[in-house]
């Protein structure tokens, strides 16, 4: 098996609305291995939410570990928590939150202005994501130039930009139409395929979580289901062990052996995107 | 793309709200630094005074000292007699030259043709006495010499506008002061010491004058050159300096001359008599009072004690211009106090409620990896910049403005801009325009960038204790 890049173990989340406990996760566990897509399904309440801001280091668990990347997130103080948000996590909106009084390029720098990165490193790094999520020319554009797609696409530039360890997305095609949904996730899928980028979505549509590797299914705060979805079709076998491998690297992380790297045939994007 | 130019983006985003806060704050930072100016002028005026005061003070006891055994005789105006009232009983006879309806005695009498002013309002009288009338008084025991004096002022009447209304008064242009040029003047304290171009007058002069330095410019004139007085022509031989802050405008010439040019051939208009010894001056006034009863007969002790009492009372409204000063500037603490507060609360609640308004954006930069302190800092950075732009307007329109916004808020200032401060008539009063120099501006700027922070820093901190979760939550 390759890395574990995120373990929750018997994480509990307690609201206390007035008198009332609300029970928003409990003793929910999980592990997601570097250069996984997963997806989180579940009704409306059910905690997907709580579950990907605890993940995010933006929430705390009531008990229970979150283990981020090797490092036990979820006793540490704020003061370490936004080293942790800005260096190893993405995120991804489902309004995409990008500022409307900068262009593009100025909001993908954003997450590397602390980061001790010069201003010509910054923005080189900023114009390659942005040309890696199909908007070159547009740099200088400000969101409201920009289509609703274009604006999830720059808010995932922007959530790539420190080399994250685990991109999380919470319904980030929530507000888009039906072609720019296909896009987004025709993006992340590529994303994980190419760059290796772990990502955790979270959704309400089957197409889109389809569309991963592994669903999980979330109800009550629990995961009670979980599926193999059409993505995992499009993910190398070591041709020695049978391990999913989680990137084109040319070395498999399981037995170490040379595997045959072909490139991903993406059809089932193309297809899709064709029916609308 | 630093914190500073986001900063500035998010303020320019808003137009018209940074337009009406940058004015609100810039109209609070031109109170800010007109009430400082207003004070600064109040002081300064109360700190001209006590040394205008002072000088009057020291100068006039120093001519005293000088004159010890100096007595001063003059005839007293009288308020008797109003209009044309037959003069009163003595031995004064009327020069022949003086005009009917202008009687010694009368009401603004003694008034010698050619001449100005004098009369009651005066501090001498400039009535005129015949020289003849009073030889005896040499005779009197004690007495060592007795100095006789003609001082005729000429002027002119002007009428004056002041605050839409006309005035109008006669505006003396100098003031001549007739002196016997004889040993006298080398044996006694008649004529000025301080010659400042030329020389002094001398015993045996004719013809010439000795000028203040007021009288040059009157006559456009120094030393060598020939000025007319009243016709006749005479050479400047000497100019002496001021001897306090008022401009003295008398200028002296032999008494012959000056009775001669003035038409008051056998009059003079005061005696200064010399004792002996200081210590023999009240028995000759007694003498001097007897023999004339109709002569004010002013002893150097006398004017010791009218100083005395002018001291008293000036010194009194010293201490009252200073407890206006003290009272106006505890006044301005206050205001300033309330200013300071309103424009910290403008930052407060214009930052708080951008802070309320940008809620999600906060939560967003917390997510991406923004700390705390950074939150902290761009929102204090925003408070800064919005008071610091209005520090700048607010110093322009002050240091403009300055001298009436202060005239509203300083009761000392008066509605042009000037603290003007008197003390008594004798005395120059202070004149103080209220001004903004550098110092205030840099001060005032400085105020600004810290009434900014001040005033940002809960709103920036309730910024940065934003929760991302929740932020998102209720977006
Ligand atoms: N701050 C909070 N205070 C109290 N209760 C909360 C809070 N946040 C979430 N909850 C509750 O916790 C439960 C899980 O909420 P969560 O937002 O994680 O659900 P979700 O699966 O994301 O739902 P949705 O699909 O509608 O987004 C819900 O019952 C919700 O009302
Ligand atoms: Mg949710």
């Amino acid at each position: 098996m390759s890395e574990t890049v995120l373990k929750v173990e018997g994480v509990t989340k307690v609201y206390t609305l007035g008198k009332r406990n609300v029970h928003a996760l409990s003793n929910l566990n999980l592990q997601v291995k570097k250069g996984e897509f997963v997806a989180i399904m579940g009704p409306s309440g059910s905690g997907k939410t709580t579950l990907l801001n605890i993940l995010g280091c933006i929430d705390k668990p009531t008990s229970g570990k979150v283990i981020l990347d090797n490092v036990g997130v979820a006793d540490l103080p704020e003061a370490e928590l936004y080293k942790i948000r800005r260096n190893k996590i993405g995120f991804v909106f489902q309004s995409f939150n990008l500022l409307p009084y900068l262009n593009a390029r100025e909001n993908v720098e954003l997450p590397m202005e602390n980061n001790g990165k010069s201003k010509n490193e910054r923005q080189s790094k900023a114009k390659e994501l942005l040309a890696m999520v199909g908007l070159s020319g547009r740099e200088e554009h400000r969101p409201q130039r920009l289509s609703a797609g274009e604006q999830q696409r720059v808010a995932i530039a922007r959530a790539l930009a420190n080399d994250p360890a685990i991109i999380l997305a919470d319904e980030p095609t929530g507000n888009l139409d039906n072609k720019n949904k296909q896009e987004i996730v025709k993006l992340l899928a590529n994303l994980n395929l190419t760059q290796g980028t772990t990502i955790i979505l979270v959704t309400h549509d089957g197409q889109v979580a389809s569309r991963t590797e592994r669903i999980l299914f979330l109800s009550d705060g629990k995961i009670t289901r979980e599926k193999n979805g059409l993505h995992l079709a499009n993910k190398l076998m070591c041709p020695n062990c049978g391990n999913k491998l989680p990137t084109t690297e040319a070395k498999c992380p399981n037995c170490g052996s040379i595997s045959n790297i072909k490139e991903p045939s993406n059809s089932l994007f193309e297809e899709e995107v064709a029916e609308d | 793309m630093g914190v500073l130019s986001r900063a500035y983006r998010n303020i320019s985003r808003r137009k018209i709200r940074a337009l009406l806060v940058i004015l609100a704050l810039s109209f609070s930072m031109s109170i800010l630094i007109s009430i400082p100016a207003g004070i600064t002028a109040n002081q300064t005026a109360t700190q001209n005074l006590t040394v205008n005061l002072s000088e009057t003070i020291a100068r006039t006891e120093a001519s005293i000292n000088q004159a010890l055994t100096q007595i001063e005789c003059s005839l007293t105006p009288s308020f008797e007699g109003f209009g044309f009232s037959p003069p009163p009983s003595g031995n004064f006879q009327r020069p022949e030259n003086i005009a009917d309806n202008f009687m010694p005695g009368q009401f603004g009498g003694g008034r010698v043709p050619g001449q100005f002013g004098g009369g009651p309002f005066g501090g001498r009288g400039n009535v005129a006495m015949n020289e003849t009338l009073y030889t005896d008084i040499k005779s009197i025991s004690g007495v060592a010499a007795v100095v006789p004096i003609l001082e005729v002022s000429q002027g002119e009447n002007q009428t004056i506008e002041m605050f839409g209304r006309s005035f109008t008064r006669m505006v003396p242009n100098y003031i001549i002061e007739g002196i016997p040029l004889t040993s006298l003047v080398d044996s006694y304290p008649i004529l000025p010491t301080n010659i400042t171009a030329g020389r002094n007058l001398q015993p045996g002069d004719s013809g010439v004058v000795l000028l203040s330095e007021n009288n040059t410019r009157f006559f456009n004139a120094g030393v060598g050159d020939k000025i007319e007085i009243l016709g006749q022509t005479f050479e400047v031989v000497g100019v002496y300096g001021s001897t306090g802050v008022s401009d003295v405008m008398t200028l002296y010439m032999n008494l012959t001359d000056a009775q001669t040019v003035t038409n008051n051939v056998g009059y003079i208009t005061s005696l200064l008599v010399f004792t002996n010894d200081s210590s023999s001056v009240s028995d000759v006034a007694a003498a001097l009072n007897s023999l004339h009863p109709e002569l004010n007969v002013v002893t150097a002790q006398q004017r010791l004690d009218q100083l005395n009492d002018m001291r008293e009372r000036y010194t009194a409204e010293l201490q009252n211009a200073q407890t206006t000063l003290s009272q106006t500037q505890a006044t301005a603490l206050q205001e300033i106090v309330v200013v300071v507060a309103a424009t910290s609360l403008i930052v407060l609640f214009v930052m708080l409620y951008t802070v309320r308004e940008r809620t999600k954006e906060i939560g967003t930069l917390k997510a991406i990896g923004f700390s705390n302190r950074n939150i902290l800092s761009q929102f204090v950075l925003e408070g800064i910049m919005l008071s610091a732009v209005a520090g700048v307007v607010g110093i322009a329109i002050g240091t403009i403005a300055a001298p009436f916004i202060s005239s509203i808020l300083i009761p000392t200032v008066n509605p042009i801009g000037n603290v003007v401060l008197r003390v008594g008539t004798g005395i120059t009063p202070a004149v103080n325009v209220v001004t903004v120099d550098p110092q205030l501006m840099l001060m005032t700027f400085g105020a600004s960038i810290l009434l900014g922070m001040l005033g940002s820093l809960y709103p920036a901190w309730r910024a940065s204790k934003i929760r991302p979760a929740e932020a998102m939550r209720y977006e």
